[in-house]
């Protein structure tokens, strides 16, 4: 099933007190219950949690059963399903995260897309990530998934995040330069993420 | 530190091109002891016998192998090239290399590596799924056994240690336990944080391949508080010690191409490195250490100043080459080419001193 995670990341020193929270949804692409694009999500979660308020939502494509993988149409799925699409089509931020497989992005995770209203990203925030086995992978980003989201008319951040194999230990993201290419990513749109933040104010004890 | 020279081997047991003869398992475990019996004798550091669980390659128990190599030998420190430790007991690893410690009177070292073949996981009842995390648990147990003992540890893939008494001990203070690096960025990072000393493969490609990987391994360590300097790096790389420059081409090239052919798939079939793909590896720009012994002087030159590299160990038998082309080009490894890079970086490093 779907996993929608409890509001999470804000705290820790710098992180701006005056705005509205950021509900971001992450569609994760990839089947594994332990995965190197969630280990890359993590990564910008952090990454944006340390600029602006943030509450993350995430829908595994992988997870979400027979009224979703059954579902040829929009009127077709069950309604734990609806939920997720909407929620999907509500966020503030998108960030579209999945492995490559044969070449793109997994079946699945387009199956999801395929379901979304057809106007409902127009001018959404859209962050791009995507892992793959190796460097040659990396274009998946552009000759893949953007265009997908130049279907839906939406707004994708500049810089998109790709991750190979051999930059993480397990699920875990340790090569630097992908850690930079997420900061710099994420500092190019933070005052449109800012303004964008549409979620309850976090208060102080929650 | 001193530059150190030294030679590997996976013990392969390969038909041999240009005769058709297959060697028996029991020549070839002879001809390794044989071949680390003249690298001691022309002088060379370091012996190494690499982990392989295959009909065609002897080494699936390298520490025997190196007990062995300790009797027949005085001077040359013996290791594992390397010690797939994903698939083993660090328990098991420790006793072992600390018998041979003993048996070589202090000369055993671990390259510990998760292995660029996969067939000891089924074999030892390891799921592949828990790559990263096996070998990170168990090169954790392995440098707390050589840390302390009696030891207490607890982790994932093995029963707990309560107050264990691992023995025995090193004949000296300790064991050197380097971990081997293919050119990952994440194994680079890894190694670099814990301090510890970096044994990176090369295959193939230009001399300046893995500038970033020795870039990120020295900046993680830096990082989290180690001395750079102190940390030594090595390369494990293919190469043959020529007569001539010709010479070492004509005979590394039939045996590196089959061994080639067997060991790198693509498409589920071996891929034959045409001559010209070789000649070119072998080339100044490249990282081959192939030649007359000039070249191979000027080649780990080269990578010493590129890299800051300590040490190379370098196989020459691959693909099967002949015990009697193989010794001779040990021994030119030893005679001709280690004394003068050994004293050429003993020069560099004064002048920077």
């Amino acid at each position: 099933m779907t996993v929608t995670t409890p509001p999470v990341v804000d705290a820790g020193p710098d992180t701006p007190t005056a705005g509205a929270t950021l509900r971001v949804v992450v569609v994760n692409g990839s089947p594994s219950r332990q995965s190197k694009t969630l280990g890359l999500v993590d990564v910008v979660l952090d990454t944006l949690g340390r600029m602006l308020p943030v509450e993350a939502s995430q829908v595994d494509v992988y997870r979400l059963g027979p009224g979703f993988t059954g579902a040829l149409e929009r009127d077709d799925v069950t309604p734990d399903v609806d939920a997720m699409l909407r929620l999907a089509e509500d966020a503030d931020l998108l960030i579209a995260a999945a492995p490559v497989y044969r070449g793109s992005y997994p079946g699945m995770f387009k199956h999801f897309f395929d379901l979304i209203d057809q106007y409902a990203l127009a001018n959404k925030l859209v962050l791009l990530a995507a892992t793959g086995g190796g460097e040659h992978h990396a274009l998946v980003l552009e000759h893949a998934m953007r265009p997908l989201f130049a279907f839906f008319q939406a707004l994708t951040v500049p810089v998109a995040i790709f991750a190979s194999a051999g930059d993480f230990d397990g699920v875990t993201l340790l090569n630097p330069r992908v850690y930079g290419r997420i900061e710099m990513g994420l500092t190019d749109v933070v005052d449109l993420l800012t303004s964008r933040a549409t979620g309850v104010r976090a208060t102080a004890d929650s | 530190m001193a530059f150190e020279i030294g030679i590997m081997t996976f013990g392969e047991v390969t038909e041999d091109p240009t005769t058709g003869r297959l060697p028996s398992p029991r020549q070839r475990v002879r001809e390794t002891i044989e071949q680390a019996k003249v690298a001691d004798e022309a002088g060379l550091d370091v012996f190494g016998v690499g982990e392989h669980h295959r009909s065609d390659f002897v080494g699936s128990a390298p520490t025997i192998l190196l007990a062995a190599v300790a009797e027949a030998t005085e001077r040359i420190r013996l290791t594992s090239s390397v010690t797939v430790l994903g698939s083993e007991d660090p328990v098991r690893v420790w006793q072992q290399f600390a018998t041979i410690d003993l048996l070589s009177h202090g000369r055993a070292e671990i390259i510990a590596g998760r292995g660029s073949y996969t067939e000891s996981f089924p074999l030892f009842g390891y799921d592949l799924q828990d790559y990263a995390d096996l070998f990170r648990e168990k090169l954790d147990l392995l440098l707390k056994i050589r840390e302390q003992n009696p030891l207490t540890w607890s982790g994932h893939f093995r029963a707990p240690l309560v107050d264990a008494d691992i023995a025995p001990r090193a004949d000296g203070d300790t064991i050197p336990i380097w971990v081997g690096v293919g050119g990952s960025a994440a194994s680079a990072i890894s190694t670099g944080r814990l301090g510890l000393p970096m044994a990176m493969a090369l295959l193939l490609g230009p001399l300046t391949f893995h500038e970033q990987t020795i870039e990120l391994y020295r900046a993680s360590a830096e990082q989290a508080g180690h001395d750079t300097r102190a940390l030594p790096v090595s390369i494990n790389t293919h190469g043959y010690v020529g007569r001539t420059s010709q010479q070492a081409r004509d005979v590394m090239y039939p045996y590196f191409a089959k061994g080639m052919a067997e060991n790198n798939h693509q498409r589920g079939r071996g891929v034959r490195l045409p001559r010209t793909f070789f000649d070119a590896q072998a080339s100044p720009g490249s990282g081959l250490l192939a030649g007359s012994s000039q070249e191979v002087v000027d080649k780990l030159l080269a990578y010493h100043e590129l890299y800051g590299i300590s040490r190379a160990i370098i196989q020459m038998g691959f693909g099967g080459m002949p015990q009697k082309e193989h010794l001779e080009a040990i021994e030119r490894l030893g005679t001709e080419v280690a004394p003068v890079v050994r004293q050429e970086v003993a020069t560099r490093q004064e002048v920077a001193a």
